[in-house]
């Protein structure tokens, strides 16, 4: 049984510069042969499963106008829903409206995904963007008052020139916000984006270890738990579509780009519109063998507090988590810990969560 | 043939001078070849001979050339152009009567000219000056004339060619038969030969180039070699035209190939003289030294499965090059390889290519080092010729090092900054010569262990490139010297170690250290590197903790990129190697090497 899906809508009104994702231009006619096909790919692979997340990721979905957003809600209802159903749709405060918004809540929305990352003016304009405080403190008062209290910001932080006052006066707006969901990024700057054309440089590992510190001991302060490397949410409100990828359970991926993992098959879809209009939604489709389910396992669980549970383990694939891995010295190192059920990365720890896995990869035995 | 019919000689040259297509040229108007059978630079037989423009093994072949009504014999043998290989090149000069000198018309004089002329007037060899590459418009003849000049030739006597366009070949070939003598010796005599080179067959075993100076060689003799009391028995003589012709016997006078079933080549000694075992000549030819390695490193695998592949393409190379020495060497860092010794770093260079080009093992080599002498205060004497050698320091009395007399020949120009960079290497001066206003030579007395350090680089990037070195070890001298440690997290790296002048250790150990932060990546805590002498500590610094190594965002559920990620780091460490915890980049153990070329 399938619980998750996503549904990737690829388009902006306005291109990021850091933005690696799979994105363009919005065009009324694209998005409407979009839709249709999107439609079609829907019907084709869903299997009746009744879910329990619903995720519509951009791109911007919000920069859909009110009928095209109508269009693609109107798919959703194909979809079989849990009664405990969590359903996030991702917005910019550039294009939000309230119509859109009492829209997204009648057809089952319940979760709204912002992407603000910074308020300070410079760095917005680095990254591309433009709103102001008033914007977004109106839409999200018309928000709350339409019914929506799960709501989450993205805030991103380490970009040239930024200083730990600049992070204070985000963290400082964000909490004026009263919201109960933080994704937190520092700014990576890829190969085919803007800036890393631009061949910007990335500040010191030094400092934005600096800044990473500040915002976990921040958002603690503020009573936010940090449940996954990019992740703090207060209490109730961790993100469940998001758990579904830590937790290595099987989705649906619907769109352009989108990524399923469905029957022991991770599959990729087409980043290409034309393929995608033309019926071939598929780019590569993997299938992933035991052993690659327990290292997937291990890479995905171990971003999360709670990291691996043995237990669960062990039922799940015939075999204790120290008989595949050698993991001794770096529990004797503290770089992995072992308490009741659970093997993690300790919280203070997580900012080279990748070198621990690798070495922990390393340790494998023979089986 | 007639013995006075016949001209046994040299080419001799600064490297790139045009030797070897000289040589190609001469097989040519000798009829020798066929200009399309003519493989640019028939002698030199290696590829990487062929690629680096240098001779390493050498060839003799006989040319006929008619003149005047009658044939001649010409031997042309060819010498190695490098100072690694200056006692090879040495016998292959006994081995002549005379020695074309060859000089580029655009380059003129260079020290390798000077250190082979000196070589063959040693030998008492009639010289030839000859001004080749005349056709480059670039060439100034006049110039390289007055230069030669200089050096005691006349302008009548030099010729000058173009071997790329054949002009002034004939008159070089007419010069030849005038002008070099015909070989003395009596082929009544008792047989000497002298042994020139070597090489190993693996149907013929070892086959060695000889010159017959008294008496004759036929197939079938029982002969003797003199050093080593070796006895064979004779079972093929041949010769090249280049192709291969046997022969049934090789006179006074004459140059071939002789094979005796000799199955290794440490058996043969370049150098040595070959009689009769019967019917023994008193005394061995002149000139004999065995051949003893200079320069030493260590050689690893980089993946430690591939020891005993390196161990055999050692083997093969040993049977073709009998200067070569090698014994297994642990290191705790590095693993299992072997502990090499070499003439020179020339030599070590080419084996260490030869090795990963023709056997596919990629090495990490240590950095190289002379061989000390060291007198414990027992007065006995200890030879070091690895780091890990040295005796502890209460045990030393003193230590000695080898030192060389340099040649340096360089435009003037640069007199201060090749005087500067030898005062920094220790060096004592002796003299200096002006060749020609702008031309000039300097000697200095320098530890080797310096030239082996950078000398190269520096001296090139300090003159443009414009000066040429030679060197000639004059033995060992007393120095104060230690050895030096590197240590990663309070642990010595062996294969990073180092003997060092102590005056030199400390700014020596502050460039190690230094350059070793820049490359060992970030580790999971910080890491000091620390040079130390003893338990003395000189230089440190500290590589920092990883303060950043983590996937934030994960776009849409697209995980198998995380784990592509996360397998490509997984990549990535297995070409480290692991020292304690230190996870150490292949490159950082050539950074010993590496340091300082630029002050």
């Amino acid at each position: 049984m399938i619980k998750h899906a996503y549904i990737h809508i690829p388009f902006c009104e306005k291109i990021c510069t850091y933005c690696d994702f799979c994105k363009m231009f919005y065009h009324e006619k694209w998005v409407n042969e979009y839709l249709d096909q999107l439609e079609k790919e829907i019907k084709t692979k869903y299997n009746n499963d009744t879910l329990e997340t619903i995720y519509i990721g951009g791109g911007t979905p919000s920069c859909l106008n009110i009928k095209q957003l109508e269009q693609l809600l109107e798919i959703t209802t194909n979809l079989k829903k849990s009664t405990n159903l969590e359903f996030t749709i991702e917005c910019n405060f550039e294009n939000t409206t309230k119509e859109k918004l009492q829209l997204f809540h009648k057809f089952g929305v319940n979760r709204l995904s912002f992407g603000i990352e910074t308020i300070n003016k410079k760095q917005a304009e680095f990254l591309g963007r433009n709103i102001s405080k008033k914007q977004i403190i109106k839409i999200l008062n018309t928000a709350k008052f339409i019914g929506f209290t799960n709501i989450n910001v993205d805030l991103m932080y380490a970009f040239p020139n930024q200083t730990i006052i600049d992070i204070k006066e985000d963290l400082e707006f964000l909490f004026s916000l009263d919201i109960n969901h933080i994704s937190t990024y520092s700014l990576i700057i890829e190969k085919n984006t803007k800036i890393g054309l631009q061949n910007i440089k990335s500040i010191s590992e030094d400092l934005e270890y600096e800044m990473y510190n500040y915002i976990c001991q921040e958002l603690g302060k503020r009573g936010f738990i940090h449940y996954e490397i990019s992740n703090f949410a207060k209490p109730n409100y961790k993100s469940k579509h998001n758990l579904c990828y830590w937790k290595n359970k099987e989705y649906y991926g619907f769109g352009l780009g989108a990524s399923s993992y469905l029957e022991n098959k991770r599959i990729t879809n087409t980043r290409s519109l034309t393929k995608y209009l033309q019926e071939e939604y598929i780019k590569e489709e993997e299938i992933i063998i035991k052993e690659e389910q327990i290292e997937y396992e291990i890479i995905l669980n171990l971003r999360t507090k709670e990291g691996i549970n043995l237990k669960k383990f062990k039922n799940k694939y015939g075999i204790e988590v120290k008989d595949a891995y050698n993991y001794f010295s770096l529990l004797l190192h503290g770089l992995l810990k072992e308490e009741q059920e659970n093997l993690f990365i300790p919280e203070d720890k997580w900012y080279i969560s990748n070198e621990i896995i690798v070495k922990l990869l390393e340790g494998e035995k023979e089986v | 043939m007639k013995q006075e019919n016949i001209r046994n000689f040299c080419i001799i040259a600064h490297i790139d001078h045009g030797k070897s297509t000289l040589a190609d040229r001469i097989l040519e108007k000798t009829k020798a070849l066929e200009k399309r059978e003519l493989k640019e630079q028939m002698l030199d037989s290696m590829d990487i001979e062929r690629e680096r423009g240098i001779t390493i093994k050498l060839n003799a072949v006989r040319l006929t050339y008619s003149y005047d009504n009658s044939e001649y014999y010409f031997h042309l043998i060819d010498t190695p152009g490098h100072v690694d290989f200056s006692y090879e090149v040495s016998r292959s000069l006994a081995a002549c009567e005379g020695a074309l000198l060859v000089v580029d018309a655009t380059q003129g004089v260079e020290a390798q000219t000077l250190a082979n002329l000196y070589l063959a007037l040693d030998n008492n060899l009639t010289i030839i000056p000859v001004i080749n590459k005349i056709d480059l418009p670039s060439a100034n003849p006049d110039k390289v004339i007055k230069e030669l000049e200089e050096l005691g030739f006349s302008e009548e006597e030099i010729v000058l060619t173009s071997a790329k366009t054949g002009e002034g070949i004939e008159k070089l070939l007419e010069t030849i038969i005038r002008k070099i003598p015909a070989p003395a010796g009596n082929k009544s005599n008792k047989l000497q030969a002298l042994i020139f080179d070597s090489l190993f067959d693996p149907y013929r075993g070892v086959i060695t180039s000889i010159r017959v100076v008294e008496g004759e060689v036929k197939v079938g003799d029982i002969i003797k070699m003199m050093e080593t009391n070796a006895v064979y028995d004779v079972i093929g003589l041949s010769i090249n035209t280049p192709k291969e012709e046997k022969k049934t016997s090789l006179k006074a006078g004459e140059v071939g190939y002789l094979y005796a079933s000799i199955k290794s080549i440490s058996d043969v000694h370049v150098g040595d003289t070959i009689t009769l075992e019967s019917n023994s000549a008193t005394k061995k030819l002149p000139g004999y030294k065995p051949m003893k390695p200079m320069v030493y490193c260590g050689l690893y695998p980089i993946e430690s499965s591939k020891f005993e592949d390196l161990r055999e393409a050692l083997e093969k190379l040993k049977l073709n090059d009998a200067a070569l020495v090698y014994e297994p060497e642990t290191s705790k860092a590095l693993g299992f390889g072997f502990r090499c010794g070499f003439l020179g770093l020339l030599h070590m260079e080419i084996t260490e290519e030869r090795i990963e080009r023709e056997f596919n093992i990629e090495l990490i080599a240590t950095s190289p080092s002379v061989v000390y002498e060291v007198i414990l205060t027992d007065g006995s004497k200890t030879i070091v010729d690895s780091p890990t050698k040295m005796p502890k320091r209460e045990l030393i009395s003193k230590t000695l090092e080898p030192y060389v007399k340099s040649n340096i020949f360089t435009p003037s120009e640069y007199i201060g900054p090749i005087m500067e960079l030898c005062q920094d290497k220790r060096g004592t001066f002796l003299n200096i010569d002006y060749l020609s206003q702008e031309r000039v030579t300097i000697n200095y007395e320098i530890p080797l262990s310096e030239i082996v350090y950078d000398f190269f680089d520096r001296m090139k990037s300090c003159t443009k490139g414009y000066a040429s070195f030679d060197y000639e070890v004059i033995g060992y001298k007393e120095s104060n010297l230690v050895k030096m440690d590197i240590l990663l997290n309070g642990e010595i790296v062996d294969a990073l170690s180092v003997i060092v002048h102590k005056d030199f250790a400390y700014n020596r150990g502050k460039t190690v250290v230094e350059k070793l932060k820049e490359i060992i990546p970030r580790q999971l805590f910080e890491v000091p590197i620390q040079a130390a002498i003893g338990t003395h500590v000189i230089a440190r610094t500290d590589i920092k903790a990883m303060r950043k190594n983590v996937l934030a965002k994960c776009y849409g559920g697209d995980v198998s990129r995380k784990k592509k990620l996360l397998e490509k780091q997984k990549e990535g460490k297995k070409r480290m190697k692991k020292i304690g915890s230190v996870e150490v980049p292949q490159e950082a153990f050539l950074s010993i090497l590496t340091t300082d070329t630029k002050k």
